[in-house]
Formats: structure tokens, C-alpha cells, sequence
């Protein structure tokens, strides 16, 4: 009796301490924690470094850098509440985002951009592969133009007005600007430090203009405090990226999540004459289908294409064509697709073990490993839902 | 009533004297030597005309045994049954049954069994009665030409194919407006066409053409001779093989929406590819082309539809063509 009472202080001491730890957020304890625990975590939090070797091994963002790429969103929702439980931000290293890493480091940047397409089946961590490669680009002094979930601005826009210079355009002043937030803060270091200006003025209005010369920060910030004009700021900042990466001042990384809402027929949004618009009157989309053009060098496009980024009656297939529809292929082409795929069997053995590592799972029966690879067909999202349970 | 209760009284010995005395103005028939017959008497007041005709038996002619019980076994077969009939039990020779009955019973036997009258039957097509026939045809028929003897052969000397009918019948007429239908039927691959031109012949050949079997049929019947029919029809075919290799001033005007294929030549697919490939290239330089066979994994891709397989290739001829290293 006394004995297992004593383990029990023990264990609840070491969680104590774990917890403790890992609220610290030490960078250089994760790590060390990590290599003396198990093997299915890595001590190479750089993802520049990543390799084969760390295939279906868990690493660690450390939580600054979590907080400066992922704080405007970037994350699947669910994925940061577990985050959160678990008290550290672990990634597992997995296939398709090696693979669009090798691709990146090999790349000639002096070549027109090219378009890296993820597609998949839900769940299956289109997202997660595209947080992995943008803490690359992070680390790696890419600018990040990030949108972590297209398909909200057409589905559930703050407030929609009509812009101002454009017939028949639709503004998301609210939406834009949040993006220009989400920009600073992603990028507001590497900014300071790259100083980068504008090539020509920009006349708002009549009293307010950004002349050439003024910082790119400038810029932003005047989008910020004016969301009157976030969304005209968006598309000069978006331009003024472009002209600076191809004469070689700067590289680009563009992620674009749930990229193929940009091309569906209709949005939720209504005009003056109370008719859904389509994507291409609303003047947020073509900063955006702009910056995945191919006329560009100095940068890397991530893009994803998502059943749920469609609505219903658009959702039948998961496939990149079926998705874009034929203008978005158009636009895109060439590019290369990238399948992202269930859990092997390594990686789902991997997860479980992280599972029980984190005590998320309880209760082990004989074979619940089996069970759960059975039920979630080893697809990331239905396993993480199944073990909420457990 | 009057008789048993003489009998009755006949039968009692010591009144009957008496009795028969008192009863004898009654019975007037009665006579003492009736008494010792055993027969039952039937008392007939009034005399009815007795009618113990006998009815006239239906005669009926012996059943003469099945004719196949006398049939030899080395018999000739097809004098039995020369032609087409239905089945006839007393005319086969065989053990037939058929039919359905209880559980465990053996199936109704040949005679008088309907189910086996419905079906058809080939008595009259045995081995042998065929083999005679042709023996008989055989002085009507002409050697087949030399080297035609397969049908490989023979369908590339003969590509067309006629097939009209002709009817036999007794009427006071021998025409039958049937007759006069002329079916003319050959292979498209027997006809030289370029891409436009085979795209516009089957355009105005329309359902005519069957896409399985690779076959075009005309059938005619607008004329009413059989020879003008077969005129017809062979003056379309050459018509519109012809016709299928004008190209009109507006056939340029087919835009993309009217294409039925992808083409990776006439798509922005080919621009974008080659923009990039020549990207920053120096004036006059040689012109990078697209290499065919990425145009031919995006035709394969849009026209065959998404795939693993379509789309993997893809993947592969984009990084070749972009020189994207693989893992």
C-alpha cells in the first residue's frame, strides 16, 4: 500500500514537473526532454534539417516561434486546443512536406516561381504539411504571405461594402485588414531588417497617399490604422512583393490555405441587387490570384486545394482539377501536385505512442491500437477525434 | 303394401285359409305358383311402357401401338422426320420426359405431355439430314476464289459490305417492298482521313457510325428499286468522305467551348509553359518548346479525367519540365 502510494507521488510529481517544463517553454529543454524520453520524437527542431531519418517523428516548435507564425491562425482550430492540452506545440515530420522541403532547397530561385499543390482527402493534414514548410520559410528569411483560410473571406466576411474605385467590386475591409495584421506579425522582424520601399506613391484620397520610398511597414500599418482602404493596401503591398522579390531584395514564400475558393462559381456574399457575387468581384481575390502567377522569381507558392473549401454539390472528389474547376487549372498549370496521404503505419504508431506519452490515452486494452487503426482508417483527423474519448 | 301382407299371411299356417279367403276379391294376379319363385315382384298398377332399350355403343377403333415401336433401329432419320414439326410422341423413338410433377415421381412421360409440344425442337437438323442437304447443294455451287481463304483476307480485298433480302411468297405479286432495303456496311479504318477531316465525317455521319465496333452502316430505303437504293447509299459514303475534307471559312471560328477534346496546343496550358521556359531569355534566342509528352500527361489528365495514375504522371513531367529535383 505505502509503496504504490509512493509511485503515485512520484508519477504525480513528474507530471508536475513536465507540465512545469513545457509551460516554460525552454527551447533547449524540449529538445533535450525529447531525446531522453523516446523514440518517436526528434531533437531537430529546424526544419531545414529535417531528413528521411525523421520520418513519423514528432518536433517541437518552440513557442515563440509558434506565437510569431501561427498567431493569426495557420493551425487547424482542433489541433490548437490540443496544442494547447498537451502544453507544446509538436509536428510530426511527414512525407509530403519532406518532399516540398527538398523541392524548396534545391529550387533555382532565379526561375519563375513555382506552384506546389497539396491535395488530399479531409483530414488528412493538408494544413499541417503547410505549417511545417512555413516554419521553414520562417526560419529561412522568407517573407511569409500567408492566408490561412481562404474559403472564410467568401463564406463568413466580417462585413462586405462596395469598394470605392472599382464598379460592381465588393471590399472586405475587416478581413483585409486582419490579413495585413496577420502579415505584420509574421513578418514585422524580417521587415525592420530588410528594409524594403516602395517603388510608387499611393494616393488613397485626396489628403492621404503613401509616397515611394516609404517602408513597406509603413505601408502595412497605414492599411491597418485605414481599413477603409485595407483591402487597396493588400493589393499594393501584394504588387510592391512582387517587383521587390524578382529584382532579388527579398524572397517570397506564398501559402495559400484552401486556395480553390478563389475559383468557386459563388461566394455567400450579396451585392446592391441582393445576388450572390462570384470570388472574382471581390477585390481581396486578385492580390492573391496575382502573387500565384507564374511571372515572378525569388519566392515559393504553397497552395492547397480542399473539399470543404467548396460548398455542397462542389464537394465530390478531392482531386486538384475537379477543385480548381478549368480556370484555376489554367492558372495554375504547371504545377505540382502533392498527395497528402493517410498515416502509415509507422506514423500511426508513432501518434498513438505520442498519445500515450502525453496520457491523452488511458485506458489500454488488448489491441486498442488495432481498434483504433480500424475505425480511423488511419486518417489523422478521425484518430484525433476517436482518442478524444479515450 | 298388398303383396307382403298377403306373403305375410301366406306364411302363417293356421288362419290362412281363412284369409286368403277374405282377401281374394282384392287381389286379382295372385296366383299360388308365384309364391315359390324368389324373385321380387314389383306391383304395377297402371301399365307402363317398359323401357329397357339398350343404348347404342359408340364403336371405337383399336389403338393402333406407337409407330416408333415398329421403327427399325438402323431406320433412315430423315425420312422419319423430314422437315420442321413439332414433337410428335408416336414419332420419336426416344424415352423422352419432361414436366414437372411431385416430389420424388419420375417427370410425365412423351405421351400426351403438352410441355413437350411447346418447345422446339431440331429433329429435323440432325447431323446426317444436314450433311444431305449440302451433299445436295453442293452441284450448285461454284469453287471459292483462290486466296480469299481468310477472313483477314477477304476483308481487305472486299472492305464493303451489301446485304440486301429477298423474299419468296405467295401472292398474286412477286415484289415485296422489303426488297428494295439496302444495307451498306464497312470499317472507318479502311478510310484514309487527316484529324479535321475524320472529326467532320463524323459529324455528319452522326449515329451511323458505331464508336465499339469501329463500323459505319447506311442503310437505304428511299428509293423504290433496290438498285437505286444501293446508288444511294454508295454515293453518300462518297459524298461525305469527300465533303468531310472542305474546310468551310467558319470552321476557323471554333472557339473552345465547341472543342471535344482537350488539345495542349491550342490552350493556355502551352503558353504559361512556354513563358516560363524561356523566361529571362535573351532576344532572338531559340525558342524553348514545351517537350510533347507534358502535353500529351495534361491532354491525358483534362480528357481521360483525374486519377492517381493521370495525375502522378503530370507530376512527373512538370518537375522534368521545370527541373524541380526528385527525391
Amino acid at each position: 500500500m505505502k509503496m504504490i502510494r509512493n509511485r503515485l507521488a512520484v508519477q504525480l510529481q513528474r507530471h508536475v514537473l513536465q507540465m512545469s517544463m513545457s509551460t516554460n517553454a525552454a527551447a533547449a529543454a524540449a529538445p533535450a526532454e525529447g531525446a531522453a524520453i523516446s523514440e518517436f520524437r526528434t531533437a531537430v527542431t529546424n526544419p531545414g534539417e529535417h531528413s528521411a531519418l525523421q520520418v513519423a517523428k514528432f518536433y517541437t516548435i518552440p513557442a515563440e516561434q509558434k506565437k510569431q507564425i501561427f498567431a493569426g491562425g495557420g493551425l487547424p482550430k482542433q489541433y490548437e486546443q490540443q496544442i494547447k492540452t498537451f502544453t507544446e506545440a509538436c509536428l510530426m515530420v511527414r512525407n509530403p512536406a519532406l518532399e516540398v522541403l527538398e523541392y524548396i532547397k534545391k529550387a533555382d530561385l532565379s526561375k519563375p516561381v513555382v506552384r506546389y499543390l497539396l491535395y488530399g482527402e479531409n483530414g488528412t493534414g493538408k494544413t499541417l504539411t503547410m505549417a511545417h514548410v512555413l516554419h521553414y520559410g520562417a526560419l529561412n528569411d522568407f517573407l511569409l504571405v500567408h492566408v490561412p483560410w481562404a474559403p472564410n473571406w467568401m463564406k463568413r466576411p466580417k462585413e462586405a461594402s462596395n469598394a470605392a474605385g472599382q464598379e460592381g467590386m465588393i471590399d472586405l475591409p475587416f478581413d483585409a485588414a486582419a490579413w495585413l495584421v496577420h502579415f505584420k506579425g509574421q513578418n514585422s522582424k524580417l521587415l525592420q531588417r530588410l528594409e524594403l520601399k516602395t517603388s510608387k506613391e499611393y494616393v488613397w484620397s485626396k489628403r492621404e497617399s503613401t509616397p515611394a520610398g516609404s517602408t513597406l511597414l509603413e505601408l502595412v500599418e497605414h492599411g491597418i490604422a485605414r481599413i477603409k482602404y485595407a483591402s487597396e493596401t493588400t493589393a499594393a503591398l501584394i504588387s510592391e512583393l512582387k517587383l521587390l522579390s524578382t529584382a532579388g531584395k527579398c524572397k517570397v514564400m506564398v501559402a495559400i490555405d484552401g486556395y480553390n475558393a478563389f475559383f468557386h462559381p459563388v461566394t455567400r456574399i450579396f451585392s446592391d441587387n441582393k445576388q450572390r457575387v462570384t470570388p472574382d468581384k471581390i477585390t481581396l481575390t486578385h492580390p492573391f490570384l496575382n502573387i500565384t502567377r507564374y511571372d515572378w522569381t525569388n519566392g515559393v507558392c504553397i497552395l492547397s486545394v480542399d473539399k470543404i473549401a467548396m460548398t455542397e454539390g462542389h464537394m465530390d472528389s478531392y482531386m486538384p482539377r475537379y477543385l480548381l474547376g478549368t480556370e484555376g487549372f489554367e492558372h495554375l498549370d504547371p504545377f505540382v501536385p502533392i498527395h497528402v496521404e493517410n498515416y502509415s503505419d509507422k506514423e500511426f504508431h508513432s501518434y498513438i505512442s505520442y498519445y500515450l506519452d502525453r496520457h491523452w490515452i488511458n485506458k489500454t486494452p488488448q489491441g486498442f491500437e488495432e481498434q483504433l487503426k480500424f475505425m480511423s482508417n488511419k486518417n489523422p483527423y478521425a484518430l484525433m477525434q476517436l482518442v478524444r474519448a479515450l | 303394401m298388398a303383396n307382403s301382407l298377403t306373403r305375410f299371411w301366406g306364411q302363417g299356417s293356421l288362419q290362412k285359409h281363412v284369409v286368403q279367403t277374405g282377401l281374394r276379391g282384392f287381389s286379382s294376379q295372385q296366383n299360388p305358383e308365384v309364391e315359390e319363385e324368389e324373385e321380387f315382384r314389383v306391383l304395377s298398377l297402371r301399365t307402363v311402357k317398359q323401357q329397357f332399350q339398350k343404348r347404342r355403343e359408340v364403336k371405337k377403333d383399336p389403338v393402333t401401338p406407337p409407330r416408333s415401336n415398329r421403327m427399325a433401329v438402323d431406320q433412315d432419320w430423315t425420312a422419319a422426320w423430314p422437315g420442321p414439326r413439332s414433337f410428335h410422341p408416336a414419332s420419336v423413338p426416344l424415352p423422352l420426359r419432361q414436366g414437372f410433377t411431385e416430389r420424388g415421381a419420375a417427370a410425365p412421360s412423351k405421351f400426351a405431355n403438352a410441355e413437350l409440344m411447346k418447345i422446339p425442337n431440331f429433329l429435323h437438323l440432325t447431323p446426317p439430314a444436314i450433311r444431305q442437304q449440302c451433299e445436295a447443294l453442293k452441284k450448285f455451287c461454284t469453287p471459292w476464289p483462290k486466296g480469299l481463304e481468310t477472313e483477314a483476307k477477304w476483308q481487305r480485298h472486299f472492305p464493303v459490305e451489301v446485304i440486301t433480302t429477298d423474299y419468296l411468297q405467295a401472292l398474286p405479286t412477286i415484289r415485296n417492298p422489303e426488297a428494295r432495303r439496302v444495307t451498306v456496311s464497312l470499317k472507318l479504318s479502311d478510310l484514309k482521313f487527316d484529324a479535321h477531316a475524320r472529326d467532320k465525317f463524323l459529324r455528319l455521319v452522326g449515329d451511323r457510325y458505331d464508336k465499339d465496333t469501329d463500323i459505319l452502316t447506311f442503310v437505304t430505303d428511299r428509293c423504290p428499286l433496290r438498285k437505286q437504293n444501293y446508288d444511294y447509299a454508295l454515293y453518300l459514303l462518297t459524298a461525305c468522305y469527300h465533303e468531310s475534307f472542305v474546310t468551310e471559312p467558319w470552321e476557323a471560328t471554333k472557339s473552345e467551348a465547341d472543342m471535344e477534346v482537350y488539345l495542349f496546343g491550342r490552350n493556355k496550358s502551352k503558353l504559361s509553359a512556354e513563358e516560363i521556359l524561356n523566361w529571362n531569355a535573351a532576344e532572338g534566342a531559340p525558342k524553348v518548346e514545351p517537350s510533347p509528352s507534358y502535353g500529351q500527361s495534361v491532354e491525358q489528365l483534362i480528357n481521360e479525367g483525374e486519377n492517381e495514375y493521370n495525375l502522378t504522371k503530370y507530376k512527373e513531367e512538370v518537375k522534368k519540365m521545370l527541373n524541380i529535383a526528385s527525391q
